[in-house]
């Protein structure tokens, strides 16, 4: 068992490495500090993400440079529609061994890197974008019966845009369910846009310092898994899980707006990632349990995509954002 | 990790403390509102003081469904820690290190917790971190009691009762009243019992009022007063020597006969004048019910003057004290119906007058009810078994003003020729009736002095005239 004082030496390094990153990687992207430690958090938490934005809000550009500052192999996948899968996973290849024979070599696609950037993820065909659902649940992808093991750790950051919808899959639910976060992209305030201005007609910076090495992901994603969790926190973030669903009664036990326009609740995989991300989030603060808000704050990263609304929904404009701000609402700390 | 313990310990003690607190004031806040609710019920209880302690009971028989719904359970520890995790902003360090304490895990990470929360922890205060707060039932209860104590005092419970403890106080004024009249009417007839009796009872109503006694002891005191001025049977022919057939008119009309007899010639005065006795005689047709009790008692003109005053006198004394009696008896009937279906005519009567708080009117409603109401009695049929009960005054007629104007009647109009009918008074009772009327008339100041004789032979002369 460790001692006390190794605990709060990782702590204090944990918190210590994702300020680095941070400053880091505010000298090449203006703004978007929370979105970058989702990003960072979904990273160390061993999961995926799905970024939401409308075109030039610098999604390729915040992908790249964490990729810079971790230290990790990056690779760009741009979705179309006439993308197939072993452009993504690779394939067998007909070449020449060494003794001249013909032998069947496995040519690596570009999901063998540590980030992966599924650019517009949503304009590949369903027969595409499920190449990737085995590398992002099992890490591995088969080709040929053969298991082909990805790189560790393993990360997709896939985009799409929400208001071009014209010739695109949306993703199916299975998919988008092994997202750990969906995360949104807002246009940048005024103060922004001149920075990014500032940033983008003057010389251009410096390259990006490494920050941390996959390994020292590995580490950290191992201390997140062992801060403890209270049972009543636990069972907060399981009550908010519970309350999406339109079966069950909200906090005050009155029929909320899930009642009213939510299909089908989060699954399973949203109190995964809820907790998970709660936990990142006490570590990567510099304290040794997770809090009611830590839960709080990734509620809607890690449920939004999970809801799925029914027509009426759809209708009245109500979307999971607002379900999920008023379950928030209603539901008590401690029951 | 002993003092965290300790500390724990320590907060949730002073939680549950003042849990019990909050509890016991919204106890007592029930308490006393159900006992407000239920002081109209007061009236109910078998005894007075009871009212007083209807809170405590009350209390009693609420604290246990109220503490078993306010037990202390598992999830109020939690919310009690949580809540100082709140106040001290330690994001639940000190709810996380509570359960770590509790359970067997001790990993480097639930150390590093607990560690923390013990230093944090250490030297708070609970009572200041987690102070008393008041609730409403704590407000609550102070004004409630006040009320209650106050509506008690004021004798709200009595006032909105229909039950027992209104009627006495109505019963006790109706008596005292009752009896005041007892008393003018004995003091103007020489009644000298009843005006004892009556003054007694003046007494036991006001004391009754005074004291606020309850209905059984003044029903008791009534009914010993009774006993104490009660006529023992078999006395009336002892003092008097009247059958019961004499009605109490009679007697009034014989009573009235002998104080207009002081003004007659005595035949006594005139001895062997023929004259004298035949005008005596005259005289005595005048008065039926005299001359009826001469002719009984065989006096008359063989008596001298003074035999004859002093046989007036006799039956003077003998025609009050019969009058005493019977006034006293029925004044004693009349306590005993009274006090025996008071309560149920009081109640109704409370009921008719709206439940504010008001008397029964006039005890006349309450005399002529059980005079005309007794059982087997047609009203306006004279029957000589039944004791009439004493008139009572019931003051001048109520006026009201307003217009007048058609409205619905609810009376029923039956058409019918009238028929003859045999009365059952006397004629001579009748006459003498008149005779006395007519007499009282002459007697007044109206008339004056002089023509007095002159009318008064007028009258004898139609009547020699008739005669003839």
């Amino acid at each position: 068992m460790q001692s006390v004082e190794e605990i709060e030496q990782r702590i204090i390094s944990a918190r210590r490495t994702f300020d680095e990153l941070r400053a880091e990687m505010a000298r090449v992207i203006v703004g978007h500090e929370k979105l970058i430690e989702q990003v960072f958090i979904a990273l160390v938490c061993g999961g995926h993400c799905l970024l939401e934005g409308v075109p030039g809000l610098g999604k390729t550009l915040m992908v790249r440079s964490l990729g810079e500052t971790l230290s990790l192999s990056f690779s760009r996948i741009q979705f179309t529609p006439d993308l197939m899968p072993a452009d993504i996973t690779g394939t067998n290849m007909l070449t020449d061994d060494t003794s001249g024979r013909k032998v069947f070599e496995f040519q690596r696609g570009p999901v063998f890197a540590h980030i992966v950037l599924a650019d517009e993820i949503n304009r590949a065909t369903p027969k595409t974008q499920s190449a990737l659902l085995e590398a992002m649940q099992e890490q591995s992808v088969t080709v040929g019966g053969k298991i082909h093991r990805l790189e560790n750790p393993f990360i997709v950051l896939a985009t799409q845009n929400p208001i071009e919808m014209e010739g695109t899959y949306p993703l199916p639910e299975a998919q988008v369910d092994r997202f750990f976060f969906k995360l949104l992209l807002e246009f940048p305030s005024r103060e922004e846009l001149a920075r990014i201005a500032d940033l983008t007609t003057s010389a251009p910076a410096a390259g990006l310092r490494e920050i941390l090495d996959a390994a020292g992901i590995l580490q950290i994603r191992q201390w997140v898994r062992e801060v403890p969790l209270a049972e009543v926190v636990k069972d907060y973030a399981v009550r908010l899980v519970i309350s999406t669903h339109p079966q069950q009664k909200q906090g005050n036990g009155s029929g909320g707006l899930a009642q009213r326009f939510v299909l089908y609740g989060s699954s399973p995989r949203g109190l995964q990632s809820l907790i998970l991300a709660a936990k990142a989030r006490a570590l990567l603060a510099g304290r040794p349990n997770v809090s009611f808000e830590d839960i709080r704050s990734h509620l809607r990263p890690s449920l939004r995509h999970r809801l799925i609304l029914n027509l009426e929904a759809d209708a009245e404009g109500v979307t999971a954002e607002k379900i999920l701000t008023e379950v928030a609402a209603q539901v008590p700390e401690v029951e | 990790m002993e003092s965290l313990s300790n500390k724990f310990n320590e907060i949730l003690s002073w939680e549950r403390r003042k849990r019990c607190e909050q509890t016991l004031a919204l106890l007592a806040c029930a308490t006393l509102a159900l006992a407000i609710l239920f002081l109209p019920l007061n009236g109910h209880l078998p005894s007075d003081w009871l009212r007083w302690t209807v809170p405590g009971i009350l209390f009693v028989v609420l604290a246990p469904w109220f503490f078993y719904r306010a037990r202390w359970r598992h999830q109020n520890d939690v919310r009690a820690v949580a809540a100082l995790d709140r106040e001290l902003g330690l994001a639940e360090c000190a709810v996380t290190a509570w359960e770590i304490a509790g359970g067997s895990e001790r990993s480097g990470a639930a150390h590093l917790v607990l560690q923390k929360a013990e230093a944090r922890l250490r030297n708070i205060e609970p009572k200041l971190i987690l102070p008393r707060s008041l609730s409403w039932p704590m407000y609550g209860v102070m004004p409630l009691l006040a009320l209650w104590l106050a509506l008690l005092w004021l004798d709200f419970d009595r006032g909105t009762s229909e039950g027992r403890h209104l009627v006495p106080r109505a019963l006790a004024e109706k008596v005292r009243e009752y009896s005041r009249e007892l008393q003018d009417r004995a003091k103007g007839e020489g009644l000298r019992e009843t005006l004892k009796f009556g003054q007694e009872l003046e007494k036991t109503a006001q004391k009754s009022l005074d004291q606020r006694a309850p209905e059984e002891s003044f029903r008791k005191e009534v009914a010993s007063l009774g006993q104490k001025f009660a006529i023992p049977s078999g006395s009336r022919q002892d003092k008097s020597s009247f059958s019961s057939g004499e009605t109490e008119q009679s007697l009034k009309d014989l009573k009235a006969e002998l104080e207009a007899s002081r003004s007659l010639q005595f035949p006594g005065a005139a001895k062997g004048s023929e004259e004298a006795n035949q005008r005596w005689m005259e005289q005595l047709s005048n008065l039926p019910q005299l001359k009826r009790q001469i002719d009984e008692a065989n006096a008359g003109a063989g008596m001298g003057t003074s035999e004859l005053k002093a046989f007036l006198d006799k039956l003077d004394r003998q025609v009050t004290n019969e009058l005493d009696r019977r006034a006293l008896i029925d004044a004693q009937q009349y306590l005993q119906q009274m006090t025996k279906q008071g309560s149920r005519e009081q109640g109704e009567n409370y009921a008719r007058s709206g439940a504010n708080g008001e008397a029964d009117p006039t005890g006349a409603d309450l005399h002529e009810k059980s005079f005309s109401n007794l059982p087997g009695k047609e009203p306006g049929k004279r029957d000589d078994d039944f004791r009439s009960l004493p008139d009572l005054r019931v003051g001048p007629p109520a006026q009201v003003k307003g217009m007048l104007g058609a409205g619905e009647s609810s009376g029923l109009m039956l058409k019918g020729n009238p028929s003859g009918g045999k009365s059952t008074v006397a004629d001579s009772e009748i006459v003498a009736s008149y005779r006395r009327q007519a007499e009282q008339e002459l007697n007044s100041e109206r008339v004056p002095e002089d023509l007095k004789e002159m009318i008064k032979n007028y009258f004898l002369s139609l009547g020699e005239a008739k005669n003839k």
